[in-house]
């Protein structure tokens, strides 16, 4: 078994004990699994929803689920897949509920930085990632996922196990996926140029 | 272009949504630490916990308030009913109650996608009923709600009456999450047309009053609630993705939706083990009869010129009947 696989199947192995201990009332357990996920679930979350404290908020609110969650005694659970799905799902109930109230101007309010900025490149910047970010919110959930996480530097096999896909499809998934989102893309673009 | 760099590029133009240093997240000790004081903050206190335990111990399947009533409607019903196409006043009235058998497992699925955050639409509350308070008499009662109010005259006066107010919400539905939800449950997510997108589902319940006994008997009564939705959307269809989410078969869910009234007909699902269900009749009158698998409480639901009633109590079915029958 090549190293990396042997590393994935112990990560599993001791998330899957501290998952079950974490069910059983173990709090540290439960810190655990907390730990090592927090980061990346924030990072998937601030990606789609493109601002900090409501990511914080939302992952918050991810944690919580998976607190009163109650798996199903003697079979096995990807937790990892479940947060990012957990996830995702949250990130795009949010933009929803944004998109519908008409609160879409965080492309135009400046970041605070300490350094100064030239405010054309500023804007420019902003208004890409709102593109993006609206583009990759017109996808269906699962597509978006599998891009994102994708770009955070998940491998093929994880993606497969928390999309819940079999290994040798994540790939054609995933140009899909992005042939989805370049057509999605330019179609916007085209949109804002005419 | 080759489709990896066609990848890679989607990959560079994603790496936009990245963080910057300034979008860093506290430090997962600092926001491990409010989790912590959530969950401690939500904990019920002791003695709420065990009212709670007594509720489900006993098991207590009754329609026992509005909450629930528009929580089932807006959960599982997508009254597919066509509008008038230039009067958008709502014509899917209760009339009729139609029961189906949900498995735990099935239940539980569902209960999942829930805890997912895969819910149908945005519900917006419009107007809130707001707790039930208790009156004095039948009397402030039917002055309060300005209903005609019908009381069960074999148990004699009630020693309790509560009366809830009027509520509106609204539904919005989410074509993507909707065939999310389907798709999770193992339905065909195309059997939902693309025009449901955005469709705006009004629900209005009325105000209701709960009468009850000494020997713990309830009455509820409630104008039907009523639902507004856009037309052009296929009733069986609906009803369809409705009943295979539930878990019925592919070819069960279509010829039971095509016999099904789906204008005046709510579907009430009932986890097969907590409760079972039959038909009876009440003076006449169609009524749907739950008796809880426990030996807990039953109850009767019916209706009658546009009133629900729901009757419940520790007697059984026959006996519930009976006092059914003196509903006047």
């Amino acid at each position: 078994m090549a190293q990396k696989e042997q590393g994935s199947l112990l990560t599993s192995i001791s998330e899957a004990l501290l998952l079950q201990r974490a069910g059983q009332g173990d709090s540290a357990a439960f810190e655990a699994l907390f730990y090592n996920h927090y980061d990346r679930v924030y990072g998937l979350l601030f990606r789609l929803v493109g601002n900090r404290g409501e990511a914080e908020e939302l992952a918050q609110e991810v944690f919580l689920k998976l607190y009163h969650e109650r798996f199903l005694a003697g079979r096995e659970h990807n937790v990892g897949a479940w947060l990012y799905r957990v996830a995702t799902n949250s990130g795009y109930n949010a933009i929803r509920s944004r998109r519908r109230r008409l609160q879409r101007n965080m492309a135009l309010l400046p970041d605070p930085t300490d350094e100064p900025q030239d405010p054309a490149a500023v804007l420019a910047q902003k208004e890409t990632q709102t593109r993006v970010r609206e583009t990759l919110a017109a996808l269906p959930p699962r597509d978006g996922q599998l891009l994102l996480l994708r770009q955070m530097g998940l491998s093929y096999a994880e993606l497969a196990e928390i999309c819940g896909v079999a290994p040798g499809s994540v790939g054609t998934l995933l140009r899909r996926a992005a042939q989805s989102f370049r057509d999605a893309y330019e179609a916007r673009q085209n949109k804002t140029e005419t | 272009m080759k489709q990896n760099d066609e990848i890679q590029d989607v990959m560079e133009q994603l790496s936009a949504l990245a963080p910057a240093k300034t979008d860093a997240p506290q430090s997962a000790h600092t926001a491990f630490a409010q989790l912590q004081n959530q969950i401690e903050s939500r904990k019920p206190s002791p003695i709420v916990t065990f009212r709670r335990y007594l509720t489900m111990s006993r098991r207590k399947y009754a329609l026992s308030g509005l909450a629930f009533v528009l929580l089932l409607v807006i959960a599982f019903s997508l009254p597919p009913v066509r509008a008038a196409a230039s009067d958008f006043l709502g014509i899917f009235r209760v009339q009729k109650f139609a029961a189906i058998s949900v498995s735990p497992q099935q239940l539980a699925l569902l209960e999942r996608i829930a805890d997912q955050g895969l819910y149908p639409g945005e519900f917006q509350s419009v107007e809130d009923p707001g707790p039930s308070q208790e009156v004095s008499s039948l009397d402030e009662a039917a002055a309060r709600t300005g209903n005609t109010l019908y009381t069960a005259s074999a148990l004699g006066a009630p020693s309790q009456v509560r009366v809830s107010g009027a509520g509106s919400g609204r539904l919005i539905v989410d074509l993507d999450n909707a065939r999310s939800i389907l798709d999770t449950a193992g339905v065909d997510p195309q059997l939902l047309p693309d025009s449901l997108e955005g469709a705006e589902v009004d629900v209005t319940i009325y105000p209701a009053v709960e009468q009850r006994w000494d020997d713990g008997t309830t009455l509820l009564q409630t104008s039907s609630p009523l639902i507004d939705y856009p037309e052009d959307v296929d009733p069986s269809v609906l009803g369809e993705a409705l009943l295979q989410v539930l878990g019925m078969s592919p070819r069960e869910a279509r010829r039971l939706a095509s016999s099904i009234d789906w204008s005046s007909t709510l579907l009430l699902p009932v986890p097969e083990d907590l409760a079972t269900f039959s038909e009876v009749t009440i003076n006449g009158t169609s009524a749907l009869a739950l008796n809880s698998i426990e030996g807990g409480e039953s109850s009767l639901i019916w209706q009658r010129d546009g009133t629900i009633f729901v009757l419940a109590g520790s007697q059984g079915v026959e006996a519930l009947r009976e006092i059914a029958k003196s509903v006047q």
